[in-house]
């Protein structure tokens, strides 16, 4: 089943940079700017030498990213990559392909996975965040008695992410969960309907067959968590909001790591089913409609003499 | 077939091959104009009783009958959202191509889903019996084709949730 599911690079970053740090091509001239989900552009280019390589990002949702520590995730994990960020972009890196760091082939591979994955890295700051105010706040619920433990509110901050111009991440942590929520509006009344049909088996998901999954729960309300987080009032009718929990069991730290490349990817890969799903509609009824045709044709007899004349 | 579906089905075959006895018929308000009377309303002389054969509350076929014309309307069931979603695009989409299906009216009555228009000439060029045929099979396959349509559409969203959900704690 694991093919359907989105791969969690930028394809267009891994392939250049395949060429140029795996397979060692000739270096090129290059200047491109790739388009990415939620809004976030990449700048490619080579502006001093061939050889070196400028990686550019920008984000719509920087400004809040880097009020929960993006940009110091992101220097350690790019350490000796980062450079002066290019008038325009959010971040930048220059990766220098006569002094790189790692010489075998496994290295660089691993070396082309990182810079492809520079967008999730940059959206992770915040669930990294959360994920370790969880830590902090279970090692001290643990000295409590069960049930006497409450967090103060600064620990339990509900994290904002705007990512697109209408819709919201939104995290909070707890000592016995993370929580969080994606706002998510639909404009055409297809994907609407088609959309509440899909979060309807997100949610029952978890009762049927996967009890070890998430919890996921979907409400028109915006829940009490982004009531908290200054939710503005302003609701669209087509608004609605989807929400889940991550149980201690889905992010203890071998399953962290994949848990907020995952995450990140909820919102196209539910899009992308709905159009999917739409597009399948169309050609059925396209095909449904020839069939109708063909018997409406049947009643008119110059088609029946053809027919006989044939046999 | 369902019990209650054959009996409809039947009673709307009759009653069609019964309204569709129509004759050219010449306007009696303008020369040498031939309109189709259902349509037009203009001569009451020309209208006959309108039937209605319903299946439930939700499922329903209206024939109105005159001397030169018969217009059909069907109501197609529509159990919940997506089912009405569904039924809008198909009629939509069969409607952009009224021009092909001939009998087809571009525009529903109010209250149904979708209306066809039968004049003397499609009676004279089309066979009758096979014009009633494609009616009643439209009809039956629409149902079919709906909730075809939903039940895959719920198939494919439960296999989309179930299998973004696993990583989470494979």
């Amino acid at each position: 089943m694991s093919q359907e599911l989105l791969e969690y690079h930028n394809v267009l970053l891994k392939s250049i940079f395949t060429e140029a740090i795996v397979d060692q091509q000739e270096p090129v001239k290059i200047d491109q700017v790739v388009s990415d989900f939620d809004n976030v552009m990449f700048h490619i280019s080579t502006p001093e030498s061939k050889t070196k390589i400028l990686l550019s990002i920008v984000l719509k949702s920087w400004p809040d990213l880097e009020k929960y520590g993006a940009k110091e995730l992101l220097k350690a994990e790019y350490e000796g990559f980062v450079t002066e960020t290019e008038v325009g972009y959010n971040f930048s890196l220059l990766v220098d392909l006569e002094n790189l760091p790692c010489s075998t082939l496994e290295d660089r591979t691993l070396l082309v996975d990182k810079l492809s994955l520079l967008k999730r890295n940059a959206m992770a700051a915040p669930f990294e965040l959360a994920f370790q105010q969880f830590d902090e706040m279970s090692k001290e619920a643990q000295q409590f008695e069960i049930g006497s433990y409450t967090p103060t509110d600064a620990q339990t901050e509900v994290m904002a992410i705007k990512y697109r111009d209408e819709e919201t991440i939104y995290i909070q942590p707890n000592w016995d969960r993370v929580t969080i929520i994606f706002s998510t509006g639909f404009k055409d009344e297809t994907d609407q309907v088609l959309g509440k049909v899909f979060l309807q088996e997100f949610v029952d998901a978890r009762r049927r067959a996967l009890q070890n999954a998430p919890q996921v729960m979907f409400s028109k309300e915006p829940p009490l968590e982004v009531q908290r987080a200054g939710f503005n009032g302003q609701l669209r009718p087509d608004q609605s909001f989807i929400t889940f929990v991550l149980f201690p069991q889905h992010i203890i730290p071998q399953r962290r790591e994949r848990a907020i490349s995952h995450i990140q990817t909820f919102r196209d890969y539910f899009h992308f089913h709905i159009k999917s799903s739409k597009a399948f509609v169309h050609s059925r009824m396209r095909h449904r409609t020839g069939e109708f045709l063909k018997v409406l044709n049947r009643a008119k007899p110059e088609n029946l003499e053809k027919s006989t004349r044939k046999i | 077939m369902s019990q209650s579906l054959k009996p409809y089905l039947n009673a709307v075959r009759h009653s069609l091959n019964a309204a569709l006895c129509l004759e050219s018929f010449g306007s009696e308000i303008v020369e040498r104009h031939s309109y189709p009377e259902v349509e037009a309303g203009n001569d009451p002389l020309a209208l006959l009783n309108p039937m209605y054969i319903s299946r439930n509350e939700n499922e329903g076929v209206l024939i109105e009958t005159s001397v030169n014309s018969v217009r059909m309307s069907l109501r197609v069931k529509q159990a919940d959202e997506l089912e009405r979603i569904l039924v809008t695009q198909f009629t939509r989409f069969l409607s952009r191509r009224a021009e092909q299906f001939l009998i087809l009216r571009r525009n529903p009555l109010k209250g149904y889903d979708i209306s066809f228009l039968i004049l003397t000439t499609h009676i004279e060029t089309m066979m009758k019996h096979k014009l009633v045929d494609f009616i009643v099979e439209f009809m039956q396959v629409v149902d079919k084709e709906i909730s075809e349509i939903k039940l895959f559409v719920n198939a494919r969203a439960r296999l989309v949730a179930e299998s973004f959900l696993v990583p989470f704690y494979q």
